[in-house]
């Protein structure tokens, strides 16, 4: 058996537990060993649901180890890592999570995950000086509407229909205090220096966030913005996101060559 | 409202937002230190857990736990919290 | 492309540790009399961040030891050229005293499997792993230093013996070795060999850098003994004592203290590389020049 054949079998087995040991290992007793296979299926199942575990922390409270290590399991037999950069594992586990129905009677678990994905994302990102007041203030009044911010490397919005940033702040010490917020929350995770910030934004400034960071322009997302709720107040979401860090530095302007009644 | 109508009253709607927090704009970026304060809900993590997970040359003696995925109920901290009416764990799926 | 000169190793002939970012306050605090930090090349290719600045600050006051760990270069598959250069943008930037990776596979077509999977040793693997470590030191401009695996089975097929392996991918590619004693313990038991005749036909002169672990232990099917390389205990007295003998073969090499599982203060890790930098202290003594050339 050439090496392709031996490491092909190797692999497969490896990640079936209903496989038996791939052909041609052996002890020095001079027989195969399956206890001996099972230590590289262990290594290779445990070490990922840790890494899983370890940057999932709060999920992993909110479900409880057993659950955890059974919801990690049938993750990792779909979702192999793709790259060795193990810190990336498990961008899409908040999507596995929604979509896994033993995890149904936690409907914010998911959400909670994409706030924990995004920290680790944040946490290894492009360093990126974000938008300053200066710039903002320097921006030509006659065309604000049509400015596009470009967001900051590190910024992602998770917009919920459940409390998940004050969830997530609950779990972040020993003992768990109980999350009275009522509703949803819309949650900023920034970094826009070394350290990651984890903000709840103003719920009336939810779909402007959104709306910006979707790469509207300001004209559009304020309109958007309103709509949804008419107490919006743009310049003090604009100046409130941008000194989270939302934004990098970077603007462009749209052309203003389109018909001027829109909007 | 045309493009130019909407332009300025987002104009002045920004230059009341920097009068409202008392900055003779255009201010310097380390002034932004301490805007969080102002604006929504700073929430404080561990940040050592912010890292994610490690590489490791290391093995492990922790065993796989084996079980039905599709049997298992959530049984950690969601089962004391009451989140939008969602509390504890409801029936476990068949199957 | 011809890559650097470089003999085996630029790491003072002193014990170091494995950095762990919670011991970076500690670090930078107390200044502590470390030989040498090492670090594993995967958790350094984020694009920006805490990382970069930590490794940074950690390169300026430390000799620094880059560890891969998942090049796959004992993979049937071609090495991954993103992941190349990931590495050499990072020797680039921190110019660590040491480059190092495994005699292990971990990619396959399934994806990343992050263990360090052991390979049959062959004429055909020996050929393949010397094309790849020939690669790595291409494209990355550095020597690499190869370590020894431990394993846990054996294969039918192999042909080869592991030390000779070895010795004959350095001798082809112009690589050092990295000794990692505690896989030597680990190995040996697991296979019934005795590890002192494992160090005594080691080719210590093309070692430069020891690396020294704990071990845990089970047993297999058969009620063998079998040894893991958990990396979460301070270093066994067998292993310790094997270091020793080592050491009175290769002379002062610099050695690593590794531990990757329950992690302890940083007080633990700076004992233990109190331990082993007595060693090489005492040997430096006997005998004050190192016997590599």
């Amino acid at each position: 058996m050439g090496h392709a054949a031996t490491e092909a079998a190797f692999a497969a087995a490896l990640l079936d537990p209903a496989l038996p040991p791939p052909a041609g290992l052996t002890t020095a007793r001079g027989a195969p060993d399956a206890k001996r296979f099972a230590v590289y299926r262990n290594n290779v199942v445990v070490g990922l649901r840790t890494a899983l575990a370890t940057r999932f922390r709060v999920v992993e409270r909110l479900v409880g180890e057993e659950f955890f290590a059974l919801m990690a399991r049938a993750y990792i037999a779909g979702t192999t890592p793709t790259s060795p950069l193990l810190f990336a594992y498990g961008d899409d586990l908040p999507d596995f999570i929604e979509g896994f129905a033993p995890a149904a009677s936690v409907p914010y678990l998911a959400d909670v995950a994409r706030i924990e994905a995004a920290v680790t994302r944040a946490y290894h990102s492009k360093d990126s000086e974000p938008l300053g007041i200066a710039q903002l203030a320097a921006l030509p009044p006659e065309t604000l509407g049509d400015v596009r911010l470009a967001p900051h490397p590190a910024a992602t919005l998770v917009r919920s229909r459940f409390p998940v940033g004050s969830i997530w702040q609950a779990h972040q010490h020993e003992a768990v205090a109980p999350v009275s917020a009522p509703g949803g929350e819309a949650v900023l995770v920034v970094r826009p220096g070394l350290e990651v910030g984890v903000h709840i934004l103003p719920s009336r400034d939810a779909v402007f966030a959104g709306a910006l960071l979707e790469g509207a322009a300001l004209g559009d997302a304020a309109a958007q913005a309103l709509a949804a709720d008419e107490s919006f107040d743009f310049g003090a979401a604009l100046v409130g996101l941008a000194g989270l860090g939302a934004f990098a530095g970077t603007v462009t302007i749209d052309k203003g060559d389109k018909d001027d009644g829109h909007g | 409202m045309n493009r130019q109508t909407i332009a300025l009253a987002l104009a002045g709607s920004l230059a009341s937002a920097f009068a409202t927090v008392a900055f003779a704009a255009p201010l310097p970026a380390e002034k932004m230190v301490g805007m969080e304060k102002c604006y929504g809900i700073a929430l404080k993590g561990q940040n050592d857990c912010a890292a994610g997970a490690g590489t490791t040359c290391a093995g492990t003696s922790t065993m796989d736990y084996q079980g039905n995925a599709w049997k298992a109920v959530p049984a950690g901290t969601c089962t004391t919290m009451d989140v939008n009416g969602h509390k504890g764990m409801l029936e476990p799926m068949k199957g | 492309m011809p890559y650097e000169p470089l003999h085996a190793s630029r790491l003072p002939p002193r014990a170091g540790v494995g950095f762990k970012s919670e011991h970076y306050a500690d670090i930078m605090e107390t200044a502590p009399d470390i030989g040498f930090f090492e670090v594993h090349a995967e958790n350094y290719m984020g694009e920006g961040g805490m990382p970069h600045r930590m490794l940074a600050e950690l390169s300026a006051r430390y000799a620094l030891s880059l560890h891969g760990v998942g090049l796959s270069i004992g993979a049937t598959r071609p090495l991954d050229k993103a992941h190349l250069a990931r590495l050499r943008r990072l020797i680039d930037r921190y110019k660590p005293q040491s480059f190092s990776e495994h005699l292990a596979w971990s990619t396959h077509d399934t994806g990343f499997l992050n263990d360090l999977l052991p390979l049959p040793y062959t004429p055909e693997t020996l050929a393949r792993v010397a094309d790849h470590v020939d690669e790595v030191q291409q494209a990355t401009g550095r020597q690499l230093l190869l370590e020894n695996p431990s394993t846990y089975v054996l294969f039918e097929e192999s042909s080869i013996d592991e030390i000779e392996f070895l010795d004959a991918v350095a001798e082809r590619t112009g690589c050092g070795l990295l000794l990692d004693v505690n896989n030597v313990m680990v190995s040996a038991v697991n296979h019934g060999l005795d590890p002192l005749a494992y160090i005594d036909r080691f080719p210590v002169a093309r070692v430069g850098e020891i690396h020294l672990a704990g071990y845990d232990e089970t047993v297999d099917g058969a009620g063998d003994r079998l040894l893991i390389d958990a990396h979460g205990s301070r270093v066994r007295e067998d292993v310790f004592a094997l270091y020793r003998h080592t050491v009175g073969r290769c002379g002062p090499v610099a050695t690593l203290i590794e531990w990757d599982n329950d992690v302890p203060g940083f007080a633990v890790l700076y004992d233990e590389a109190r331990r082993a930098d007595d060693v090489l202290a005492e040997e430096a003594a006997r005998h004050p020049l190192p016997r590599r050339a």
